[in-house]
């Protein structure tokens, strides 16, 4: 079969015009599929972007038993950190600096003595990872006279577990999604299919190939993956718009997050690969079907 | 051009459709296929151009062997093979020359040959005017002769015909069949199914006669092909 783009186009077009209802349910299904995807995808773009972020600005505390010399424990600790930036902080600096950052509040520590916070030697790491951050706080805690040692670690590992788990799940979800939605697209398709047998059976009988009768139905699936891709870029980012200013303002953790953090090119880019994929896929399966019965 | 040998077609839990017929047509013949309704005379038209395969015995069109030929192959012999409907089988919401036009679209000829094509394939059966109409709007006569000048379209060197004049008064039915024998006269092997008496009285063509899948006479006589005869 000769390849004819325009003609193959032109007929799917006319296809499409004769059965705007079938076109319209198999766009508006890749449609919602891409978009809660999108969306999926979107929010873990913007906690991976805000979990890089957060990691960059770690300090890590190694907190000193009681009775261990302070300038001894900077000396080493500075020896397991090389080029970083390490601060000795004695207790009473630490109650000092406390007291500030509880401000108005600060009457709770009426009271307290000198002695209640331990002597701490700060270690800022600036980009350092999760897992190298992990590692350095064990070598860290094997030093003598440190009790403990804090990066953060709570709030990053649930963060970090949150992410790979919605990684993962999202993985699962576009995979799901990407089938059922395939299946329903092939099925809207084999609507089309069906309404146009007779002129597949016509095709046939003047001796049309097969290729060159799905030709037009295959173009049909991608014009609808693609339009429904389009629509739902376009409504990631209006929600977008809407969404994120009033997130930045609400919420002085994601005052960060920019507008490419959340939906990135290569996600809008991912969405009409995607939908090209899925509305080929299922104008494929409807074909393929309606074909071995013809 | 057209040769069966010995050929059956079964359907599960029927009676044979075709049983053991053995037939030829040669190139530029005109040929009358009859029998009552049931005869085997759509089925043999159908397995000639491979709508359906033969349950055995062997049937060559235009030397190539159709029990044997691939799916994918079927398409290109039926190119060379035109076919016209007792329902005419147009689509409705194209136009007539739209229609006409199926066939050169499929051998992927250029616009402007087919809008040529067209035109002077409407012009030989005298609907240069309806192009641009749908079929529902014309006459049975005038479908039909659409459905011809599509069958013709592709120059075909065969014309297969299931009851072109089933649907049609005695005026229209001599229309359709003058475009037929005309197609003939060009060199066309033409085979028309039909159970109408009167168009074999009227043509004194070869008529082949199928009762209850068998082939009972071939020839303007009727000669009598008995299962004991052979």
């Amino acid at each position: 079969m000769r390849i004819r783009p325009v003609y193959f186009t032109r007929r799917a077009l006319e296809g499409m015009a004769r059965g705007p209802y079938v076109a319209l349910v198999g766009t508006a299904t890749i449609f919602v599929a891409l978009f809660a995807t999108g969306l999926l995808a979107g929010v873990l773009s913007g906690a991976e972007h805000l979990l890089a972020a957060w990691v960059g600005e770690v300090r890590i505390s190694v907190y000193l038993s009681p009775g261990t010399d302070l300038g001894a424990a900077h000396a080493a600790v500075s020896a397991l950190t090389p080029g970083r930036e390490v601060r000795a902080v004695p207790a009473a600096a630490a109650l000092r600096q406390l007291s500030q950052e509880l401000g108005d509040s600060s009457h709770v520590l009426d009271g307290v003595g000198p002695g209640a916070l331990p002597d701490s030697v700060d270690v800022l790491a600036p980009g350092i990872g999760l897992e190298e951050a992990r590692a350095l706080a064990l070598r860290l805690k094997a030093l003598p006279g440190v009790f403990d040692v804090d990066y953060g670690n709570a709030w990053l590992e649930k963060l970090e577990l949150f992410v790979s788990r919605a990684k993962f799940a999202s993985v699962v979800v576009f995979a799901a999604l990407a089938l059922a939605t395939a299946v329903l697209v092939g099925n809207s398709l084999r609507l089309a299919v069906f309404a146009r047998r007779e002129e597949i059976e016509i095709l046939k009988l003047v001796g049309a190939t097969d290729s060159f009768v799905s030709a037009p139905f295959l173009i049909e699936g991608l014009l609808e993956g693609v339009a429904g891709a389009a629509l739902a870029a376009l409504a990631l980012l209006l929600v977008q718009a809407g969404l994120l200013p009033r997130l930045r303002s609400a919420i002085p953790l994601v005052s960060t997050l920019r507008f490419e953090d959340t939906l990135p090119s290569a996600l809008l880019l991912g969405l009409f690969v995607g939908g090209a994929a899925v509305g080929l896929l299922g104008s494929a399966l409807a074909v393929v079907r309606t074909l071995r019965k013809a | 051009m057209i040769q069966l040998f010995h050929v059956t077609k079964e359907y599960p839990g029927d009676a044979p459709a075709l049983s053991d017929v053995t037939v030829s047509v040669e190139k530029g013949e005109f040929v009358f296929l009859t029998g009552a309704s049931g005869a085997g005379k759509s089925t043999l038209l159908k397995l000639i151009f491979c709508d359906e395969p033969a349950t055995s015995g062997q049937l060559l069109v235009l030397g190539r062997n159709v029990a044997k030929i691939s799916p994918r192959s079927i398409p290109y012999l039926r190119r060379a093979i035109g076919v016209v409907f007792q329902d005419f089988k147009l689509l409705p919401r194209r136009t007539v020359a739209e229609n006409v036009a199926l066939p050169l679209e499929v051998l992927s000829l250029s616009p402007k040959d087919i809008r040529r094509k067209v035109k002077t394939l409407l012009r030989s059966v005298g609907l240069e005017h309806r192009a641009q109409k749908f079929p529902p709007s014309l006459s049975g006569g005038e479908q039909q002769r659409v459905a011809v000048a599509r069958a013709l379209a592709a120059d075909p060197p065969i014309l297969l015909a299931d009851e072109p004049t089933g649907n049609l008064d005695p005026e229209r039915t001599l229309e359709v069949m003058e475009l037929l024998s005309a197609a003939n006269a060009r060199g066309t092997t033409v085979v028309v199914a039909t159970h109408d008496r009167s168009l074999l009285d009227r043509y004194k063509r070869r008529v082949v006669t199928l009762e209850r899948g068998r082939l009972v006479s071939d020839g303007d006589s009727v000669r009598r092909i008995s299962g004991e005869g052979r």
